[in-house]
């Protein structure tokens, strides 16, 4: 029925993984790029925000199925994601090429 | 992780003269080639679909609502909608690269194809790729109304 609650731990940890992969690994942002990366096959992580468009929403989730691809729903919104990428933009969904430091493709993409 | 735009894979051109068409990748570039340098396939589509075909129709109104036109193109990533099906039918031997060359090659490829697709809408299999996708417009807004059922859209929600 009620997804689970997300705690405010967990949810702080995607943030520092985030963070990490920020700084040390390769990511793309936007629906474009993310798209594009889901295409090449070079996307290991997908993170949507929660204001994303449904039709979006479907689509991405669509190409990251036939991509056998993790996506992973942010809980915020575009604006908070794009203050947890560190970025002074809203960011809508990124995809994650290469995670450097960060743990984030191994220990996010069950999570729906 | 997958790569899933490969040959057999059908897709859904979204711009162009084809727009709402489905197609099969015959032969992918993805690094693209001198001309055009980004990743796109070329592909083998339906330009009309066959017509309904009912049990009161005589043979020969099948034979003509059966009948299928076939198209051969050059498509951008960007602009195709990659779907979960596939169809195998073997057009490599018949559309190659060089096929698009001269108008000539082009029809002589392009009437083999539509052979080769009317002998598998005949058999009955894969249907969903010998149906017209259905549109809906609404304010001049168009959505693929059997596109959002396939990526589990119910609701739609026009705004």
């Amino acid at each position: 029925m009620v997804a689970a609650k997300k705690t405010k731990k967990t949810h702080e940890s995607i943030n520092n993984r985030l963070a990490l992969v920020m700084k040390s690994g390769k990511y793309t942002l936007g629906y474009k790029t993310v798209l594009k990366s889901l295409r090449n096959s070079k996307g290991k992580l997908v993170i949507i925000a929660n204001n994303c468009p449904p039709l979006r929403k479907s689509e991405i989730e669509y190409y990251a199925m036939l991509a056998k691809v993790g996506v992973h729903h942010y809980n915020g919104n575009n604006v908070d994601l794009g203050t947890a990428c560190g970025k002074y933009f809203r960011v809508c969904c990124l995809s994650i090429l290469d995670a450097g430091d960060s743990d984030i493709i191994k220990s996010m993409p069950g999570d729906h | 992780m997958v790569k899933f735009l490969k040959p057999n894979k059908a897709v859904i051109l979204l711009q162009g003269r084809y727009a709402g068409r489905k197609a099969v990748i015959i032969k992918s570039f993805d690094d693209g080639t001198r001309e055009r340098p980004y990743g796109h396939c070329l592909v083998a589509g339906i330009k009309k679909y066959p017509s309904k075909v009912i049990r009161k129709d005589s043979s020969k109104k099948t034979a003509k609502k059966s009948r299928v036109k076939a198209f051969i193109k050059l498509v951008n990533y960007q602009h195709l909608m990659p779907t979960r099906y596939t169809l195998d039918v073997d057009l490599k031997d018949i559309v190659a690269a060089d096929s698009l060359q001269t108008k000539d090659k082009k029809v002589t490829a392009a009437k083999e194809t539509k052979k080769r697709f009317e002998e598998r809408f005949k058999t009955g299999k894969n249907r969903w790729f010998f149906t017209k996708l259905r549109v809906y417009s609404y304010n001049h807004v168009v959505f693929a109304i059997d596109w959002c059922l396939e990526i589990g859209i119910e609701d739609l929600d026009f705004t």
